[in-house]
């Protein structure tokens, strides 16, 4: 098992892009290797060293790698991109894009996340102690599949266009959702247990359960009986019927 | 410019307007272009026996204007890599700025990566007059290239009138106008009276469907402006898109257009007409179900003709973007594939249209396409008559220009490519049969220099003393080479110039870009006898009154958007 422990020296107001911030990047490194990883800052690239005290302890595979942020790190975007293994552990908020594309491996966040959290996420796990901001699990600009596999579970609320253009995978939320969550997704499973406000819009494929109030229900949806899921009987909406969709939309 | 002497040594040119067929010279330069000699301090290119040719010319791109719509449609082509070295994110660096995108780069991208293929010109295939001033802004941000770009005037309200009422001469006056206007280089025809139809969401059939409201055929559009086009002297003949671009048995649509021009005379020494992007314009069948090629008989056509020249279209497999001025087929486009599409209304002038899409071998459809461009190239004899393009980006990018020069040179490479085609396709085209392979004379007088006779640019496209000093050196010693069996090498070396001198600077070296000076902006400024330019204005004034959104000061490109302008005069015939 290899430990890394990352303390950010002094809040930075630009932002740091730490896309090499993975366990696959850290494994089998030296604390001297890890701080002289670059990251962007600005237009710039420098050391991760220069903004982090980092400390290693043993040294092992990326599977076996935990790389752990003390305090927040909100203006730190795409930690664990593209991350096939391992662990990342945020004590803290943390900027966009964490878990950018990710391919495997498990982060966990304690505290908020920013925009588009685990976008275009391809497999592995985040799990979100806290509330998320804008396009979790989403696709790219102007990309047509988001999220392909994998699980998000958010332990808090998260705001609009929740899981937009997602093709697979899981998304769970306990909390509330802004606007137009699972807009134009194309496959996967969102679950909302909180309350939601025009679910599903231009949905072709996938399934989007809302346990709690629907505020602005499309009206391009065609019931169609229920559906049991985990015993809790739903009422079933097939669409959305604008985009010749045939995704289910189950509701209270 | 900076005063100063170059001697590329060794250098194997290729120079098909001079005859010279990889023959190893010294080249000398002055000051920016060819010179007989130099003196002893001149500055030393050692070629070492490589490929020497003039700088590329692509004659038919679309690099400023409508690419923007483009751009924002597909942001996540900002991110693409398909093609390393030329496509995706690159950050700044000292002598470039940062860079994006494969299909729809920003627009320094477009101007390093065309000069690291040792591409020096570039013309801009549809500029709508109305939208003009923001092609020349772009043009301003592409470095190194030289630029032009050709103005649209085949759905023309003002254009369709003189046209039904007879007025070749006002017709003419106008056609001058609208390129001072624009600060155009030639006219530019998309589907001549379709996207006046399109404003009713229609579109013209053929050449002798009337165009709603105005009276006219896109023949008798054609023709008129092939007629204004020789009057005003221009340095190139009119520039077409044909009709029914896109659909199956349209080949034949192309053959009649390019017959009727056999009547045109030509007033400049150079072709009577240009069609373009010919590969969406030769498809048999009567349907997407038995499509087929269309390339035999549009070749065989080619072959007996000598009033005109072509350009490929050329398609890549992966991403592109369609983007043109023919609004119809951009609909049918985004309708029949489920994409994104954007549509605008130019006013009086024009429609257009924009579509992502992606060209897949699996897709029989797809497979024949490519399969025409290649066929043209290989069926029609005389490379002369020939351009090579994909109609960047609607057949591909134009930094894959490279992989498809494969194509043409080696059908082994071909093979390889066609080996992952089904039977349907292979069914539907000819060139597993085709066996000729174009060499590096062929291929260059496809790149830049019949650009030169086809845009009246003596002065491009060559290596003849007094031309400019646009020069690309290609990592090839063409006697070792095999190009039929060494195909990646061959791509690889047109991927990064060794060498590419634009008007005597260096500006890329080893693939890498040394130099970024600003290029010029060629436009046309044709006389027209003041009394018929008069009367032709009073119409202008009324439309400008009556119908557009602006003013007619608002209209014209002033002088400050061309930071570097050549303005071309012409005489005219009247
Ligand atoms: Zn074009």
């Amino acid at each position: 098992m290899q430990v890394v422990k990352l303390s950010l020296n002094k809040a930075n107001k630009i932002p740091i892009e730490a896309d090499t911030v993975t366990p696959d990047n850290f494994a089998g490194k030296t604390k001297e290797e890890i701080e002289a990883i670059l990251v962007w800052y600005g237009n710039g690239q420098c050391p991760l060293g220069d903004f982090f005290t980092v400390e290693v302890e043993g040294s092992d595979s990326a599977e076996n790698t935990k790389i752990v942020f003390e305090g927040n790190v909100s203006r730190v975007k795409r930690i664990g991109q593209g991350m096939s293994a391992g662990e990342i552990e945020i004590n803290g908020n943390v900027d966009m894009h964490c878990g950018f594309a990710m391919k495997g491996g498990k982060i966990v966040i304690n505290g908020d996340a920013d925009s588009w959290l685990g976008c275009e996420m391809k497999d592995g796990e985040i799990i979100l102690n806290g509330n998320a901001s804008y396009y979790v699990g989403s696709g790219y600009r102007g990309e047509s599949c988001g999220m392909r596999g994998g699980k998000i579970t958010i332990n808090g609320n998260a705001r609009d266009y929740l899981g937009e253009h997602m093709c697979g995978g899981e998304i769970l939320v306990t909390g509330n959702v802004g606007l137009l969550p699972a807009i134009s997704n194309n496959g996967g499973t969102i679950v909302i247990e909180g309350n939601a406000t025009m679910p599903a819009s231009e949905m072709k494929n996938g399934t989007v359960i809302i346990k709690g109030e629907i505020s602005d229900m499309l009206p391009s949806y065609k019931e169609d009986g229920t559906e049991e899921v985990e015993g809790v009987t739903y009422r079933k909406f097939v669409g959305d019927v604008n985009a010749g969709g045939k995704g289910m939309l189950l509701i209270k | 410019m900076r005063m100063s002497e170059i001697l590329i040594k060794n250098a194997n040119v290729c120079d098909p307007a001079q005859g010279i067929n990889c023959e190893t010279m010294d080249l000398c330069i002055r000051d920016g272009k060819i010179v007989e000699s130099v003196s002893e301090s001149a500055e030393v290119i050692d070629a070492a026996g490589r490929l020497t040719m003039a700088g590329g010319f692509d004659g038919h791109t679309h690099s400023a204007g409508k690419i923007n719509v483009g751009r924002f449609m597909n942001p996540n082509d900002a991110r693409r890599t398909l093609v390393p070295g030329l496509s995706g994110p690159e950050a700044r660096t000292e002598k470039t700025r940062a860079q994006v995108g494969y299909n729809t780069p920003n627009t320094y991208a477009i101007g390093y990566r065309y000069a690291k293929l040792g591409y020096t010109t570039i013309c801009e295939a549809a500029i709508p007059m109305l939208a003009a001033r923001h092609t020349h802004e772009e043009f301003k941000e592409i470095p190194i290239l030289d630029k032009m770009g050709l103005s649209l005037f085949g759905s023309n309200w003002q254009v369709m009138e003189y046209v039904r009422d007879k007025e070749p001469e006002k017709l003419a006056a106008y056609v001058a106008w609208g390129l001072k206007a624009s600060r155009g280089y030639g006219v530019k025809i998309v589907n001549a009276g379709g996207g006046e139809a399109w404003g009713w969401g229609k579109n013209v059939s053929g050449l002798y469907d009337p165009v709603p409201n105005f009276d006219v055929t896109p023949a008798e559009i054609l023709m008129g402006l092939a007629e204004a086009n020789e009057k005003l002297q221009l340095p190139h003949s009119v520039h077409v898109h044909c009709n029914n671009l896109g659909k199956p048995g349209n080949y034949e649509t192309t053959i009649e257009t390019m017959k009727m021009f056999e009547k045109v005379k030509p007033t400049v020494d150079r072709q009577a007409l240009h069609v373009t992007h010919v590969q969406f314009n030769a498809y048999a069948g009567t349907s997407w179900r038995d499509f087929e090629t269309g390339a035999p008989m549009v070749a065989d056509y080619l072959n007996g003709a000598n009033h005109l020249t072509f350009d490929l279209g050329q398609v890549i497999f992966g991403p592109a973007v369609t983007m043109t001025a023919d609004g119809p087929v951009e609909y049918a486009n985004s309708r029949m594939l489920h994409e994104k599409w954007s549509n605008q209304d130019i006013e009086l002038e024009d429609a257009s249209g924009v579509v992502p899409l992606s060209y897949s071998p699996k897709s029989f459809i797809n497979a024949v396409q490519w399969a025409i461009g290649i066929e043209l190239a290989l069926l029609v004899e005389d490379p002369w008559k020939i351009m090579f393009t994909t109609d960047s980006p609607n057949g591909g990018s134009f930094v894959n220009y490279p992989e498809a020069f494969t194509y043409l040179m080696s059908a082994k490479k071909r093979e390889q490519v066609i080996s992952g085609f089904g039977k349907m396709a292979l069914d539907r085209m000819v060139l597993p049969g085709l066996d000729r392979e174009l060499s590096f004379y062929e291929l260059a007088i496809m790149t830049r220099s019949m650009q030169s006779k086809m845009y009246s640019r003596p002065e491009k496209g060559n290596l003849k003393v007094g031309s400019d000093a646009d020069v690309a050196i290609y990592d090839i010693i063409t006697s070792d080479i095999d190009p039929s069996v060494e195909h990646e090498k061959v791509k690889q070396a047109f991927s990064g110039a060794a060498y590419t001198l634009k008007d005597g600077n260096i500006v890329v070296k080893d693939g890498k870009i040394e130099a970024t000076p600003m290029g010029r902006t060629y436009w046309v400024n044709a006389k027209v006898p003041a009394d018929i330019d008069s009367a032709m204005n009073k119409d202008t004034d009324i439309k400008f009154k009556k119908y557009y959104t602006v003013s007619k000061s608002n209209y014209m490109v002033e002088d400050s958007y061309l930071p570097n302008p050549v303005e071309i005069r012409t005489e005219g015939a009247f």
